[in-house]
């Protein structure tokens, strides 16, 4: 195997494939925001007994992009009582740290550009699931941002109910990953793909079943999706934290949303499901496994109440904290003896 | 708990099959109203003009008030509406006025696609109700 | 509590889940509430008074828009209470009362649908909202087909009905309910065991049969505290004394209960209606009252008498003489009275609604108080509310 190419050996070369693998990633990741909203209208309206968007190009194809421009042409209005700065800084305090997180998922394997060998991943932190979690955790204070610089009530409220839920929710999530990185040894997502890479036995979802359902779980919290979406529980907050946001401001809301999910059933496809492992290959089996997480995300939204915010905070708490911490003594256990 | 879970996801997923819509695509396609639809009215026309003989049973009933009728007689001596006037704005619809005519010369048609821009749009003239 | 720490948050009267333009001023301590103090008159049109100017015939359209998801059932308490009024009741037809019966209660069914529609997307379980307008609009189409509007169907007359039923529509009735109870399977599957839907509802805006009796509230809300009490079996109307149908009664007074009260009271109106469609004869459908009901068409069409008689009846109108009568139905939300008072013209001289919405809201602070926002969006919901009444 040659030499990896690192700024070092061939600066020119790396900064060039650094470049490249930025854009693909953001690409197909912008693609699939878009698309998931689409596959969303289309998944919940058929479960609804409706049809969902048809009459924009063929099928509704071009119904991402006709929403698009619609917010983009729309009037930005700022309340005349909102914080300014705040106000137009939170919508990108949240969308940032939904793109950036991406950019730990190892997406292949290694290939060989100029002599040198690449990997396919835009950056190998050996912190990775630290890096992920500190994303994760940076996105809600966007959010409360959103909610507080909104000078609304109702925003504030869905700030307010945001920070706690992330509070309660980000635990037993870090909790759950850390009996996967007690199996894998390492932080680093390269290397727990490797780790799992021996073939679909050695994925992590057989091993850790339990990590598992709690990450999933949380994870739905994380990303405010139904039965958590109590941030900006429509007919609770009119539209929570987002209330006050209007053109491409609330677009970005509406890709971070989306994004995170990408993000998230990326994650989990990487820490549980062997990554860019699988019959095809390389990122298709990936973007695969994406695509049923975030089909699962749609199906539950299309079927569950949403919960309330204090049992949200018992759940996280008193459920899965211990379950997580469970978790990790039995895991710990067998891994010693 | 979990059997509940699973039982209401496979209803949804149920009806994600295909055959289980029922969306009417409305621009394209139209909802056939029923006989009896008490959509935008119509003036019955017999031989050369309207049937009404403006007996102003309509105007009295109409809890509206929204219709307004003057009477005149042609060289025959019968009489007829020279000023026949539905405001479709007041209008709720109600049927009476078909009811109460006693020569059958007031109806109500499927059309229900009613909306336009100016007010005066909506002031429907003997002309337009005999079309 | 020091006051600074207490947030007044103005939800509606333009508000996704307030159900119309009720608007509600919440005192609330961090999310839960304090102190609930419902707003109303948004709606306010002035139904009672504007009756007052009109015929009794003319008066009728106006009900249909009190509570604006069972029209007929409105529609049915003030012809009820006219001809009480009128001292004709006993002459309406039989097949009249029948069908006034099987409408009233397809109108139950509509109006309990549309409140489960609500009250679960309130909740967040959206698909419900689609599967149950699903079934409205087949009662819409029913109306349709019947009475000529989807809405305001202003389809009873006092002495009767308008008109008689179409051609197949008894088939359309038939096979409506042979599927609904299928159809509240399905609602059952996706909440009534779902953990998160009784997690929210259970014991969430609870209130007990004596609290209850003391607000006044009527209806399932009433039923489900454990009161069992329903005008339908306790002061028959219309004929209901023929019909065996159970009245729901629960003992929770929660909102879980309130749902499944509801529910429960969906399949027992299918029994009715199932009965009602097994009476109907071929008959008569309007009163024998010549100076209350307007002639058939063709007899005022081909004879100079019926023209007479039609001119008299819509110009003058029927003079009932002077009097006052309170008429009570169990309306799908509890009961609806109409209140009548004649002085002998032919227009009412005061006409009182008693709307089950507006004194069941009276329960609602009582309700939420101490509960979380959440638990508000539940209340409002389970109450089953329509400004259209509550503001007449
Ligand atoms: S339908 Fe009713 S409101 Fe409309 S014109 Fe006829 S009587 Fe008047
Ligand atoms: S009731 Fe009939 S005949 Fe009389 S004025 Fe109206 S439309 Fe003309």
């Amino acid at each position: 195997m040659p030499e990896m190419l690192s700024l070092s050996n061939d600066p020119i070369l790396f900064v060039t494939v650094m470049l490249a693998k930025i854009l693909a990633v953001f690409i197909v990741v912008i693609l699939i925001v878009a698309y998931a909203t689409y596959a969303e209208r289309k998944i919940i309206g058929r479960m609804q007994t409706r049809l969902g968007p048809t009459m924009t190009g063929p099928l509704g194809l071009l119904q991402p992009i006709a929403d698009g421009l619609k917010l983009f042409f729309k009037e930005d209005i700022i309340p005349a009582q909102a914080s300014k700065f705040a106000f137009v800084l939170a919508p990108m305090m949240i969308l940032v740290p939904a793109f950036i997180t991406i950019a730990v998922v190892p997406f292949g394997g290694n290939v060989v550009v100029g002599g040198y060998t690449v990997p396919l991943q835009i950056a190998d932190l050996n912190v990775g699931i630290l890096y992920i979690l500190a994303m994760a955790g940076l996105g809600v204070y966007g959010i409360v941002l959103a909610g507080w610089a909104s000078n609304n009530k109702y925003s504030l409220l869905g700030g307010v109910r945001s920070a706690a839920q992330m509070i309660s929710y980000e635990l037993a999530a870090g909790l759950s990953i850390i009996s996967v990185f007690m199996l894998s040894e390492t932080l680093s997502l390269r290397g727990i793909v490797e780790a799992q890479a021996g073939g679909i036995t050695d994925w992590y979802i057989f091993s850790q079943p339990l990590a598992f359902c709690l990450f999933v779980i949380t994870s739905l919290a994380e990303v405010n999706r139904t039965p958590f979406d109590l941030p900006e529980a429509e007919t609770e907050l009119v539209s929570g934290f987002c209330t006050e946001y209007s053109s491409m401001k609330y677009a970005l809301f509406f890709m971070a949303e989306y994004a995170n999910m990408v993000v998230i059933s990326a994650v989990t496809a990487t820490l549980f499901l062997g990554g860019p492992a699988g019959p095809f290959p390389g990122a298709i089996n990936l973007l695969l496994k994406i695509f049923f997480f975030m089909f699962v995300f749609i199906w539950i939204r299309a079927t569950f109440p949403r919960v309330k915010y204090n049992q949200l905070m018992y759940m996280g708490w008193k459920i899965f904290l211990p379950l997580a911490l469970l978790n990790i003594v039995i895991t710990g256990a067998v891994v010693v003896f | 708990m979990i059997k509940e879970f699973i039982q209401g996801l496979s209803i949804t997923a149920k009806h994600l099959l295909p055959g289980n819509s029922t969306t009417v695509e409305y621009p394209k396609v139209k909802l056939e109203a029923s006989e009896r639809f008490r959509g935008l009215h119509r003036l019955v026309p017999a031989h050369n003009r309207e049937k009404c003989v403006a007996c102003y049973l309509c105007p009295t009933v109409c809890p509206a008030k929204c219709i307004t009728v003057e009477a005149g007689e042609d060289e025959n001596g019968v009489k007829y509406p020279t000023v026949y006037q539905i405001d479709m704005l007041r209008c709720i619809f109600c049927g009476y006025c078909v009811e109460a005519c006693p020569v059958e010369a007031i109806e109500m048609t499927g059309e229900y696609e009613l909306a336009n821009y100016k007010r005066e749009d909506f002031c429907f003239t003997k002309e337009r109700l005999l079309k | 509590m020091a006051k600074k720490d207490i947030m007044t948050i103005n939800m509606g009267p333009q508000h996704p889940s307030t159900h119309g333009v009720l608007q509600l001023i919440l005192e609330l301590d961090g999310e839960t509430v304090v102190k609930a103090t419902p707003h109303i008159g948004f709606l306010h049109r002035g139904v009672e008074k504007l009756s007052e100017n009109r015929s009794y015939h003319r008066a009728l359209p106006l009900t249909d828009r009190l509570d604006y998801l069972a029209p007929m059932s409105n529609n049915l308490g003030y012809v009820l209470a006219v001809e009480k009024l009128l001292g004709i009741t006993d002459l309406i037809p039989e097949r009249a009362k029948v069908v006034r019966v099987m409408m009233a209660e397809l109108t139950r069914i509509k109006s309990h649908l549309v409140w489960l529609a609500t009250h679960a997307l309130d909740i967040g379980a959206m698909t419900v909202f689609l599967y149950c307008f699903r079934e409205r609009e087949a009662i819409m189409d029913m109306y349709e087909k019947l009475s000529g509007a989807r809405m305001t169907s202003n389809y009873f007359r006092v002495g009767g009905l308008s008109l008689d039923l179409p051609e197949g529509f008894e088939k359309d009735v038939r096979s409506f309910i042979d599927a609904m109870p299928g159809h509240i399977e399905t609602y059952e599957g996706l909440l009534t065991g779902n953990k998160i839907w009784q997690k929210r509802t259970i014991g969430v805006a609870k209130i007990d049969a004596d609290a209850a009796i003391d607000i006044g509230l009527t209806g399932p809300a009433l039923r489900a505290s454990g009161v069992d009490w329903d005008l339908r079996r306790d002061n028959p109307y219309s004929g209901y004394e023929e019909y065996e149908f159970q009245v729901v009664t629960r003992q929770n007074g929660d909102t879980f209960d309130r749902y499944k009260a509801r529910l429960d009271e969906m399949r027992e109106s299918c029994k009715i209606i199932r009965q009602a469609l097994d009476k109907l004869q071929p008959g008569p459908i309007l009163a024998d009252a010549p100076a209350v009901c307007l002639p058939p068409k063709e007899k005022v069409v081909n004879s100079i008498e019926g023209l007479i008689h039609q001119f008299k009846i819509i110009t003058e109108g029927f003079k009932p003489e002077p009097g006052e009568i309170y008429q009570g139905v169990e309306a799908p939300k509890g009961e609806l009275g109409y209140y009548l008072v004649s002085d002998g013209s032919a227009n009412p001289y005061r006409m009182k609604i008693r709307p089950p919405s507006f004194v069941n809201l009276q329960a609602l602070p009582q309700m939420v108080e101490g509960a979380l926002l959440a638990d508000v969006i539940a209340a409002i919901g389970t109450l089953d509310i329509v400004l259209g009444e509550i503001d007449r």
